[in-house]
């Protein structure tokens, strides 16, 4: 290289890096004086007087709040794994009032997979929380012994089965296979056993299964895991929330009370903590541990 | 993985969980030959426990003719195809069990499955292999063949669902080895469904969870045999324990048919799950059909069988199938008689052995008309 190249090049790399400078100058005053921000680092929860839009995905007030998007991966750390990836992204936004914090979560699904069948289960999407506050974070997937998780857990055939009992649309058999013509079943025999019988012939009922969901208490069921394979249903059941499907994308509200307590832990304003989420395809039959779920990702509520 | 000992394979082989045998196994026999796939089973079955709404194509008994009946759709076929060569080197299994060809991610190699293969049980029913050739049907042995086989739960030694189930849902009760799934703790995540070679394990949409044979234990605990046994019309089946062959008794019925006779195979014994639901193969059948399904012991059991009628243990012990409601855990043979016992020795129930043959003259002077042996 001789020396008058060399000027040039110093030149026109000087007028580079002023450019490079003065674009990203530009970006950052673009992106504060446009709400909301997209925010790489951490989900941001603006607070807010009021009610929230807990169980409103499109409520304008989504505005408000920045968008984390998070990247997912597939469950591959114990059997079942999820052996090919699935929806791969979901866009997170939360807004709190002081008493309770509503995440949304936005996903790419092309079908509305609501009652489980053989070989289709339910779309579904969960937030965990580690129990303990802090930096000593358990394992993201599912927690460890003596380092539990809590987890708010929606499930698309909990709301169907409430939107149908409101909609007078049958159970889920006759939603499912419409054509479906029944001779008899022995609980029809007798009226006034009926309710009894009809229990006694639905197993799962009948042992008081908590997935047995009763139409109307809530698609979002708060459980609680310590490591894989043995959640269980929390003893307090504070989740609230709702799906919209349209257009090959859920919209889901899932809301939780900052104040847990000792069954579910505090989440603080002004402190930073954490979550993780988790996202099943119906359609892929994702269930359980067959699922796609991010690491840990910063949360922070802020206190206005 | 563990390695367990599978006495049905002659070898040792992979199983999620380490050898645990129960105190005692359900084991059950079932005479192909006898079935008329009448299906008094699988109503007994269905009636007593699967009537109920997100029940009904649920089958935890069913009857299928093979070669071409199948329920869930094809659930030999796809099984047997993804498990690749299965060769027996003698007694012992040279290819792979389903615990032993597991892809990645997995615990067991499994099968999907879907609604559609639910809703045909009838497939294939009463169809023979080909067509008959002109007087084909007149000429014995017959050319072509078919026979029903009758399925329930084999309440495997290492089933396959158990050990799939990631929230250890389902569980071998220790005091007879019955395979049941826990309705309380079961979140539907179609796992066993798609794990049991045999796809005998239901998913039920109404409740979002699966569902499984419970061998009728509330009767097997009151020394009862369950509903497709007691209900069956042919006498085919008989309940009672089975053994590991170093432990075989004599005077065990199921014992004596499946280890000291030979003459009861399990069903694809090869998936290496240990099934507990023996079968006398059918003894017009093709050899190198059978062999695929009971394994290599099918041309001395089908020689055992075909002497039974001359050998007074073995014919006493058919006697006893279908004769008692009651289990069978012992028997003997006194004179011209079979005999059940209960779990003390006591006698349960006598049958005669070689029922009696009367001959009458076709003409009855009483009446004066002609006989008929219309039955």
């Amino acid at each position: 290289m001789d020396i008058v190249k060399a000027e040039d090049w110093m030149r026109s790399s000087q007028v580079k890096t002023r450019f490079l400078c003065t674009a990203i100058a530009l970006v950052w005053i673009a992106s504060c004086s446009r709400q909301p921000a997209h925010d790489a680092e951490q989900i941001v929860a603006p607070r807010m007087a009021g009610s929230l839009p807990t169980e409103d995905p499109t409520s304008g007030l989504w505005k408000q709040a920045p968008e984390y998007s998070a990247t997912l991966l597939k469950q591959d750390v114990t059997e079942p794994m999820l052996t090919e990836a699935g929806v791969d992204r979901v866009k997170v936004r939360a807004l709190h009032n002081g008493e309770w914090v509503v995440f949304r979560l936005e996903w790419n699904d092309p079908t509305q997979d609501l009652i489980p069948r053989p070989g289709h289960s339910s779309d579904a999407a969960a937030i965990q929380f580690p129990f303990q506050p802090g930096d000593q974070l358990p394992d993201h997937a599912m927690g460890e012994k003596g380092k539990g998780v809590r987890i708010w857990y929606w499930k698309a055939v909990w709301q169907d089965d409430t939107a149908r009992a409101q909609a007078k649309g049958g159970d889920r058999i006759a939603s499912l296979y419409p054509n479906a013509a029944i001779d008899h079943y022995p609980f029809q025999a007798n009226e006034s056993a009926r309710a009894e019988m009809e229990k006694r012939y639905a197993p799962a009922r009948a042992a008081e299964n908590p997935i047995t969901v009763v139409p109307g208490s809530g698609p979002v069921q708060v459980l609680v895991a310590e490591g894989f394979g043995n959640t269980r249903v929390a003893p307090a059941q504070t989740g609230r929330g709702k799906g919209q499907w349209e257009n090959g994308k859920w919209m889901t509200t899932i809301a939780r009370p900052l104040a847990g307590g000792a069954e579910l832990g505090d989440l603080v304003a002004g402190k930073r903590s954490y979550l993780a989420l988790a996202i099943w395809d119906g359609a892929k039959s994702d269930a359980g541990s067959r699922k796609m779920r991010s690491t840990w990702v910063p949360l922070v509520l802020r206190t206005q | 993985m563990a390695r367990v000992y599978n006495w049905q394979i002659g070898r040792s082989m992979d199983y999620w969980y380490s050898e645990n045998r129960p105190k005692r196994q359900f084991g059950a026999v079932f005479d192909i030959n006898k079935c008329i796939e009448c299906q008094t089973c699988t109503l007994a079955c269905k009636t007593t426990w699967t009537s109920g709404r997100g029940q009904e194509y649920m089958l935890w008994n069913n009857v299928e003719t093979k070669p071409y009946g199948s329920y869930p759709l094809a659930w030999d076929m796809q099984i047997l195809n993804r498990l690749g060569p299965q060769t027996w080197d003698g007694a012992r299994y040279a290819g792979r069990t389903v615990f032993e060809s597991v892809p990645k991610g997995l615990r067991v190699l499994n099968t999907p499955r879907q609604d559609i293969d639910y809703a045909y049980p009838n497939v294939g029913e009463d169809e023979i292999l080909g067509e008959v050739e002109r007087g084909g049907a007149l000429s014995l042995p017959q050319q072509m063949w078919m026979f029903y086989l009758a399925r329930i739960c084999n309440h495997c030694t290492y089933p396959a669902c158990l050990a799939s189930c990631p929230r250890s849902s389902i569980y071998k009760r220790p005091e007879d080895g019955i395979v049941v799934l826990d309705q309380s703790r079961c979140r539907g995540y179609q796992e066993c469904v798609k794990a049991c070679p045999y796809g005998k394990v239901y998913f039920n949409p109404a409740t979002g969870t699966s569902e499984k044979c419970i061998a009728c234990y509330p009767k097997i605990e009151q020394g009862i045999q369950p509903q497709c046994f007691v209900n069956c019309i042919g006498k085919i089946r008989l309940q009672g324990w089975i053994n590991p062959p170093e432990k075989a008794r004599e005077d065990n019925p199921v014992d004596y048919l499946v280890h000291v006779r030979k003459i009861a195979l399990p069903l694809y014994p090869q998936f290496g799950l240990e099934p507990n639901v023996y079968y006398v193969p059918p003894i017009h059948v093709p050899e190198s059909f059978t062999h695929q399904m009971f394994g290599p012991g099918v041309p001395a059991a089908v020689a055992a069988y075909r002497n039974a009628k001359n050998d007074k243990t073995l014919a006493g012990l058919f006697a006893l199938f279908g004769s008692t409601e009651r289990t069978i855990p012992y028997f003997k043979i006194v004179g011209d008689y079979a005999v059940a016992l209960d779990e003390t020795k006591k006698e349960i129930m006598r049958v005669p052995i070689y029922e009696p043959v009367f001959v009458r003259p076709e003409h009855d002077r009483l009446y004066q008309v002609m006989r008929s042996n219309t039955t």
